[in-house]
């Protein structure tokens, strides 16, 4: 039997099963107990829980009728104005089914919508708000026209904490039979950097190579590079010890199997990590590493533009010693 | 199955002002308002359509509403969730426009007077599409020049619309309502609803709306749902703080002495840092003033601008790297370069609160939108005539086509072929507004857009003599409006499919600010 993806086998069924949210799943909820819903924006990164709550919502709200209920558009479906003008104001403006008193329309990725499309979406959430309600989802709400917001109930969703992924990484893990580590469970924690979408993708790749999860494990299946290593190149780099570096790199890339990206985007969260560093030292590093991204998009060998990077560090320290 | 009753349960409609007694704050506009539908009553008024413009949710659909009712007019409305072509526009607005009602001049049962005068309402007016609403613009100042009828356009943003129909417009802004005007609205809705709000409470949510009377309906019924009582500590409105926190976010930036505070404010605004980089360019200058010695501002300028706007630079070269490909990983980069910069630059504390400013309309918007929107017309026309995709047009042609219709000749020609209508010229012929000169090259280039339009190729052909004659049938047989506006949806189906097929997918805007 194929083995069903974990983030669609563990989404959220209802309001409870939305981790580390507390604040909103709770207001959520008692829209739910009252039986009403004013219009909703959602707004948070990836991989929060702002589809899962949405659709929690419909499920507890409407039962059995929830999904004749509740229409979803995300941005791979053709959103322009025209959709807006037929597709959208048909579906709102049909009864609701099963003796529900309105329906849900989720717009997700509501960001991408052009502002046409934004505009035109001003009266039929007024018009038929009687009938139905619309739940926007966003990553950036600055991306969402005033006049919209205007007409929402505003909920931001938080990157998670790291306790809210490792409570949910454990309860899966039991589910599913596997024993995690304390290290692994850490490491899985720093593979998601907040998102529980990555956190349990990752915990079902892993679990995939074994049922007895450790650091190891994690870092292996995701390609990511430990945090303590890392950083170490980063600090070699800065004491100008340039062929050391180098030799470190090589072991992330050629070892480990980082891609370019994953080295960069490992790089720049570490820089963060480092005290001792002025103001003035930070932006100069970050403009190097973001140049380097930059050329990495544009060039040929990642490789030559990786060890660009730390032969600049490297000369940077220097040059403030000197 | 019973029947289905709808119970309006979203606040923002329920209380929906019905009277101009409820209508808080805009006295002056409203009055003014009155005064225009006054004259409609004594006969045609020198400006027979009128703007109403001003933010969201402050009243002036509902003003619009309101008017009808009070003054007993019909109320017809158009608005952006409906197709706004020229051929919609002047079925259904130009139709209204001309008839009047059935019984004019009778009493109705409330004993209001009955002028049997119709209201023709262009709610968002400020939106017509480039390319689905094809001619809208046109269309619409055509209506205002016949109309019999009274009629009132609506928008955010007032530059939105076409120059040619603000000139034949009287215009009326609609402001911001007061937070001290806006607890008694709320108050009430809470005596109604059976709510016991603190007083201070009910200031919090009114304040926090920064002048937005649906904003703070619904962040009122946000708070109260599944509740009869409200305190000070129930109000955590997550959204509309924006104004606020990005202050707050600012002092840290400005004068903060640990990254990481300024990081974590701007990392909870959930601003992009395309419009971040608008407010640290905006106080930059303001908040590192040029001071001598003694504390006295000095001539010349600061050396911490000079190098904060080194950093700004970088950033935006981030920006631009996003803009043309798309990478929004590079946003993070930009992100921090303006986040972190005014303080890595910083060669002293400044002391002393200085107020922050936010970045002006035009700035944020880059560009005014009417402009904007006019190029894109210009381009959909330009790309139906060379076969090239919108984004050269754009981009390449037009900049081309001005150079060339600095010749009058080429003008005229170019402006024929392309059928480009007056505001179109007045902006390829690099002018302010409708001068003699741009007036003479359109008159000209009419002979040759008329000589013109029957030999369009077949795939460019609008069904325009078709429905012509839908309309002049309707005319004769004294369609009601309903059946008109029926027609014209059942048309509209049709081109919007056909219409579809050519709009661009909106890009997936993914983002990695992620600190
Ligand atoms: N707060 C959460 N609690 C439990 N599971 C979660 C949570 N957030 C996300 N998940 C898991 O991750 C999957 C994806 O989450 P969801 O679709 O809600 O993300 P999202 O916030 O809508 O992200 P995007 O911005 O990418 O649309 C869910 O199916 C679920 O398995
Ligand atoms: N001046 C006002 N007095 C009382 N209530 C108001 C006022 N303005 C807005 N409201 C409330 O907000 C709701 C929306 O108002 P309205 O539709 O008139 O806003 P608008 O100015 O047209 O906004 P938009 O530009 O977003 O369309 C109303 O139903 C009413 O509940
Ligand atoms: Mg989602
Ligand atoms: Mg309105």
């Amino acid at each position: 039997m194929r083995e069903e993806i974990w983030v669609e086998k563990y989404r959220p069924m209802t309001l409870d099963d939305v981790f580390g949210q507390e604040a909103t799943v709770e207001r959520l909820k008692s829209y739910v107990r009252s039986g009403n819903l004013p219009h909703l924006l959602f707004t948070g990164p990836p991989g929060v829980g702002k589809t899962a709550s949405s659709v929690s919502i419909a499920r507890e709200m409407f039962g059995e009728f929830w999904s004749e209920n509740f229409t979803e558009l995300n941005a791979s479906d053709e959103r322009g104005i025209d959709v807006v003008r037929n597709k959208i104001k048909t579906f709102a403006k049909t009864a609701p089914i099963g003796g529900a008193s309105f329906k849900i329309i989720f717009l997700d990725e509501a960001d991408a919508l052009t502002n046409d499309a934004q505009s035109a979406l001003r009266r039929t959430m007024e018009k038929y708000s009687g009938n139905c309600r619309f739940i926007l989802s966003c990553n950036y709400s600055s991306k969402i026209i005033e006049p919209i917001q205007s007409r929402c109930a505003i909920y931001r969703f938080r990157s998670l904490t790291d306790d809210a992924i490792s409570e949910r990484v454990k309860f899966i893990a039991e589910k599913e039979s596997l024993t995690i580590t304390e290290d692994g469970l850490k490491a899985l924690v720093y593979v998601a950097g907040g998102d529980m979408r990555k956190a349990v993708n990752s915990l079902q790749a892993a679990a995939f190579i074994q049922k007895d999860i450790d650091e190891e494990t994690i870092y292996k299946i995701t390609a990511t590079a430990r945090p303590e290593d890392v950083l170490d190149l980063i600090q070699t780099a800065l004491a100008g010890e340039f062929k050391n570096a180098r030799d470190k790199l090589n072991v992330l890339v050629f070892e480990q199997g980082l891609s370019a990206d994953d080295v960069m985007n490992q790089v720049y969260r570490a820089l963060f990590k480092i005290e001792d560093l002025s103001d003035a030292e930070m932006i100069q590093l970050i403009d190097a590493v973001g140049e380097i991204d930059f050329r990495i998009t544009e060039g040929a060998n990642e490789r030559i533009q990786l060890e660009a990077l730390i032969a600049h560090f490297a000369l940077l320290r220097r040059k403030e010693k000197e | 199955m019973s029947v289905e009753i709808v119970i309006q349960n979203d606040w923002a409609e329920k209380y929906r002002p019905k009277t101009f007694k409820d209508l808080i704050g805009n006295k002056k506009a409203i009055h003014e308002l009155r005064l225009w539908a006054e004259e409609w009553e004594k006969g045609v008024p020198e400006k027979k359509a009128v703007i109403l413009y001003g933010t969201a949710g402050i009243g002036k659909t509902s003003s619009a509403a309101v008017l009808a009712a009070e003054m007993g007019w019909e109320y017809v409305e158009m608005n952006a969730g409906d197709q706004r072509t020229a051929d919609v526009i002047e079925r259904i607005a130009g139709m209204a426009s001309k008839t009047t009602t059935l019984f004019s001049h009778e009493v109705d049962e409330d004993g209001k007077k009955s002028s049997g005068r119709r209201l023709i309402v262009l709610d968002e007016a400020d939106n017509l599409h480039g390319t689905y609403d094809k001619g809208g613009s046109k269309a619409i100042a055509d209506v205002i020049d016949k109309t019999t009828q009274p009629i009132l356009l609506i928008a955010n943003d007032v530059y939105g619309i076409t120059q040619t129909i603000r000139s034949k417009s009287m215009e009326i802004e609609f402001s911001r309502i007061q937070t001290r005007s806006l607890v008694p609205v709320l108050t009430k809705i809470c005596q109604n609803e059976g709510i016991t709000a603190a007083e201070s409470a009910i200031l919090k949510i009114a304040e926090n709306a920064g002048g937005d009377v649906r904003s703070a309906i619904n962040d009122l019924q946000a708070v109260t749902v599944g509740k009869t009582e409200i305190a000070d500590e129930d109000i955590v409105i997550s959204g509309r703080d924006v104004k606020e926190t990005i202050f707050k976010a600012l002092v840290k930036v400005f004068k903060g002495h640990h990254r990481s505070d300024a990081l974590d404010a701007v990392k909870t605004l959930d601003e992009t840092p395309e419009d971040l980089i608008l407010w640290v360019d905006e106080n930059l200058p303001i908040q590192f003033p040029n001071q001598s010695s003694d504390g006295k501002s000095a001539n010349g300028i600061n050396p911490d601008v000079a190098n904060g706007y080194q950093v700004l630079s970088k950033a935006d070269l981030y920006l631009g790297r996003v803009r043309r490909r798309q990478t929004y990983r590079m946003w993070r980069y930009a992100g921090f370069m303006t986040t972190v910069g005014p303080m890595s630059v910083r060669s002293k504390d400044y002391s002393g609160f200085i107020k922050y400013t936010s970045p002006s309309k035009w700035k944020r918007m880059g560009q005014s939108r009417s402009v904007r929107n006019m190029r894109d017309n210009i381009a959909v026309k330009i790309s139906a005539r060379h076969g090239k995709s919108m984004r050269v047009s754009r981009n390449e042609i037009i900049p081309y086509y001005r150079k060339l219709m600095e010749n009058e000749e080429y003008a005229i020609a170019l402006a024929g072929e392309s059928d480009f209508d007056m505001d179109e010229l007045v902006y390829l012929l690099k002018a302010k507004s409708a001068t003699k000169k741009v007036q003479s090259v359109y008159e000209k280039s009419r002979f040759i857009a008329d000589a013109k339009r029957p030999a369009e190729p077949e795939f460019f052909k609008t069904p325009e003599s078709e429905k012509r004659s839908t309309v002049a049938a309707a005319d004769k047989n004294q369609l009601t409006l309903e059946e008109i506006t029926k027609k014209s949806e059942e048309k509209k189906a049709e081109e919007e499919q056909a219409a579809a097929k050519t709009e661009e997918k909106p890009k997936n805007q993914k983002s990695l600010f992620d600190f």
